[in-house]
């Protein structure tokens, strides 16, 4: 009986097998596999990005059952003085963090292309920063940035006889020192994707040029950039998200003893820090998550637009 | 002017010599095909003459003006490459007139040049276009535009047609050919493909290990190869190489090569007792029934290659295959026993210790 059915199973399966076309067995297999990241991502990806949409409708501190309240928590959030100074902050990581490492992994991607002698080992210089963990460079940089005699920029300051500098200690100049290890350690994957770009252009586009007596700038203006975009679109984008999420530098060299991280007087606070101290601080998680929901609009905004911009063009 | 004369041309890439001191003489507006098999030096050669590469030895002068030490720029001369290096982001007309960028014409002028260009190629109608929208031929000829509108004093061609398919290739060769009547400029062409170099130049320069082995007319090469190298590489299909032994008694020389003894000629005076015998499969033919000849063979017929034209058989001779050629319309049977023959004055001989002509 046991034996009998088994067998009837095996020939409905063959018959089921053999019943489906090609086509349909390539879609049963491609679906299998793919069952297996899609649901890992629905449970732990997608469904807590919904989750955050409805904490942001709701007064939840954790304790308390959460209650609806609407859109409170973002009219809040819009009369908050303390978020548009963050988001001040954030805009200005963005727009002066992407240009300006952009700008330098080219400089030295397109020069250390021309380099043999100990191309591999310079490489490996500018890429040995992205290996390491952000908070122990943060707080390798935060030294660098202590006054005389212990910081290393304002003894060389006052080796030159220039005036001490507060840096991290200044409302104005901490961001741009907090934003320089952040470009730093973006740097050498930056120059190595550049770098892979720069090799993907065939050279008889450049002896053809040579041949035609075109210049150096010329060549880098009409035929090196234009054949780059692919690797700058890229890169603007990636960076982009990079910089608008920027929280371990930050939280690393801005912390004091008596004081949150973010300051001199959220003078370096971007919007995911605020996030983590709305949450995490305050325990206030209705309102971060109205804040998150607001990062998560504006990356995806930020990062349309570029691709649109940078593609169309 | 722009006759390229090579002097003692060498190339190294660190300790590997590439390019031993070539010397060559190209007249202004001759067509010269440098053609052998890939690493013999010639793609080498012609990038030193363009000035791509560093001359590590010897002189190159273009019309009458040393240019070891001058920039590609300055050396007046154009370049076709294998995969064209037409720019994927430029429209047709802005990748012809990149060639003119640095020229010191006015807008017009310039657009001018780029119509006249596009008009003798037959862009005319694809100049707003990009190159991905283009065949692999239009490609070619915008490439050869880009290099045709600076009108310099010489082209130089990098294999251009071997990324083309065989009938495009064909034309391609028919329209370089007519442009080089029509122009009259000096081109050097490097190619792989003996039919390119055949049907091309005005001289062939046979290359191989970077020596030249023998320049000269297509026909000169092709009746009088200086070696057995340029023999079996010029010409198609490749010509047959039988080894002889040569007896020399009263004064007369003869061959003891098939089925009857051959008497060579008293002109040649002695040879050495081993040789090579090259004959040509359009000359060695199937002979009919009781047919005399002075080269006579014979073997089984192992395959049939009809042509159309003509057809062309393998025999088995010597423990090998010889490749003859039949009428078209009475070709023998696959296993027949076939009777090859050739004229004595088809033959060439060849020294079998050094490969070189007698």
């Amino acid at each position: 009986m046991n034996a009998s059915s088994s067998r009837v199973d095996a020939q409905s399966g063959a018959r089921l097998s053999s019943g489906l076309s090609m086509r349909q067995k390539q879609v049963l297999w491609a679906w299998s596999f793919l069952a297996v990241p899609v649901l890992f991502y629905a449970v732990v990806r997608f469904y807590p990005t919904l989750e955050a949409f409805w904490i942001a409708t709701t007064n939840w501190n954790l304790l308390t059952k959460p209650s609806f309240i609407g859109l409170a928590n973002f009219k809040r959030l819009m009369a908050d003085p303390v978020f548009w100074q963050v988001f001040r902050n954030t805009a200005l990581y963005l727009l002066l963090g992407t240009p300006i490492s952009l700008l330098l992994a080219f400089t030295i991607a397109y020069h250390l292309d021309r380099v043999r002698f100990l191309h591999g080992f310079i490489r490996a210089l500018y890429f040995l920063p992205f290996l390491t963990t952000a908070a122990a460079m943060a707080w390798v940089w935060r030294w660098f940035y202590q006054p005389v005699p212990i910081g290393l920029f304002n003894n060389l300051l006052a080796g030159l006889g220039i005036a001490q500098q507060p840096f991290l200690r200044s409302t104005t100049q901490s961001l741009p020192a907090v934003l320089a290890p952040a470009i730093w350690a973006g740097l050498g994957f930056q120059v190595v994707i550049f770098m892979a770009g720069l090799r993907a252009i065939p050279t008889t586009y450049y002896e053809a040029a040579r041949i035609d007596g075109v210049s150096n700038g010329t060549i880098l203006r009409r035929i090196t950039l234009p054949l780059l975009k692919p690797t700058i679109v890229f890169l603007v984008v990636f960076s982009s998200i990079g910089f608008l999420r920027i929280f371990d530098q930050v939280y690393n060299m801005t912390s004091q003893t008596s004081s949150d991280p973010g300051g001199p007087l959220n003078a370096t606070k971007p919007l995911v820090l605020m996030i983590y101290q709305t949450a995490f601080s305050s325990f206030d998680m209705g309102y971060a998550a109205a804040q998150t929901v607001v990062l998560f609009l504006v990356l995806l905004a930020v990062s349309l637009l570029q691709l649109r911009l940078l593609r169309d063009r | 002017m722009a006759a390229i004369e090579l002097q003692g041309l060498v190339k190294r890439y660190g300790k590997t010599q590439v390019v031993h001191g070539i010397d060559l003489t190209i007249e202004d507006g001759e067509f010269v095909v440098f053609v052998g098999p890939s690493g013999c030096g010639k793609s080498t050669t012609l990038r030193m003459i363009a000035g791509l590469e560093e001359i590590d030895g010897g002189t190159i002068s273009i019309g009458g003006r040393a240019v070891n030490r001058l920039e590609p720029k300055e050396r007046n001369i154009a370049m076709v490459f294998q995969n064209y290096a037409i720019y994927p982001h430029m429209s047709v007309a802005e990748n012809i007139g990149f060639g003119l960028y640095t020229a010191k014409l006015d807008k017009a002028e310039k657009r001018r040049r780029v119509e006249e260009t596009g008009r003798i190629l037959g862009l005319e109608a694809l100049l707003e276009r990009k190159p991905s929208a283009l065949s692999g031929g239009q490609r070619q000829r915008v490439a050869i535009g880009r290099a045709m509108v600076r009108d310099p004093a010489a082209f130089l061609f990098d294999e251009p047609l071997s990324n083309l398919d065989a009938q495009l290739r064909a034309q391609m060769r028919l329209e370089i050919k007519r442009l080089h009547q029509r122009l009259g400029r000096t081109i050097v062409f490097v190619t792989h493909d003996q039919v390119e170099a055949m049907t091309l130049a005005d001289r062939i320069v046979v290359m191989r290990d970077g020596r030249i082995l023998q320049v000269g007319a297509p026909m000169e090469l092709y009746e009088k190869p200086a070696d057995v190298f340029t023999a079996r590489f010029i010409g198609s299909p490749t010509m047959n190489i039988l080894p002889a032994r040569a007896t020399t008694a009263a004064g007369a020389t003869t061959l003891a090569l098939g089925e009857q003894p051959l008497a060579l000629p008293t002109a040649m005076g002695t040879v050495p007792a081993d040789l090579l015998v090259g004959v040509r499969p359009q000359q060695l033919r199937v002979l009919a029934n009781g047919e005399a000849s002075d080269l006579v063979l014979s073997g089984k017929a192992a395959v049939i290659e009809p042509l159309g034209s003509e057809t062309f058989v393998h025999v088995e001779h010597g423990g090998g295959l010889i490749l003859a050629s039949a009428p078209a319309k009475a070709p023998p049977a696959v296993g027949e026993i076939v009777r090859l023959g050739a004229p004595a004055s088809a033959l060439t001989l060849f020294d079998a210790a050094s490969e070189r002509a007698l």
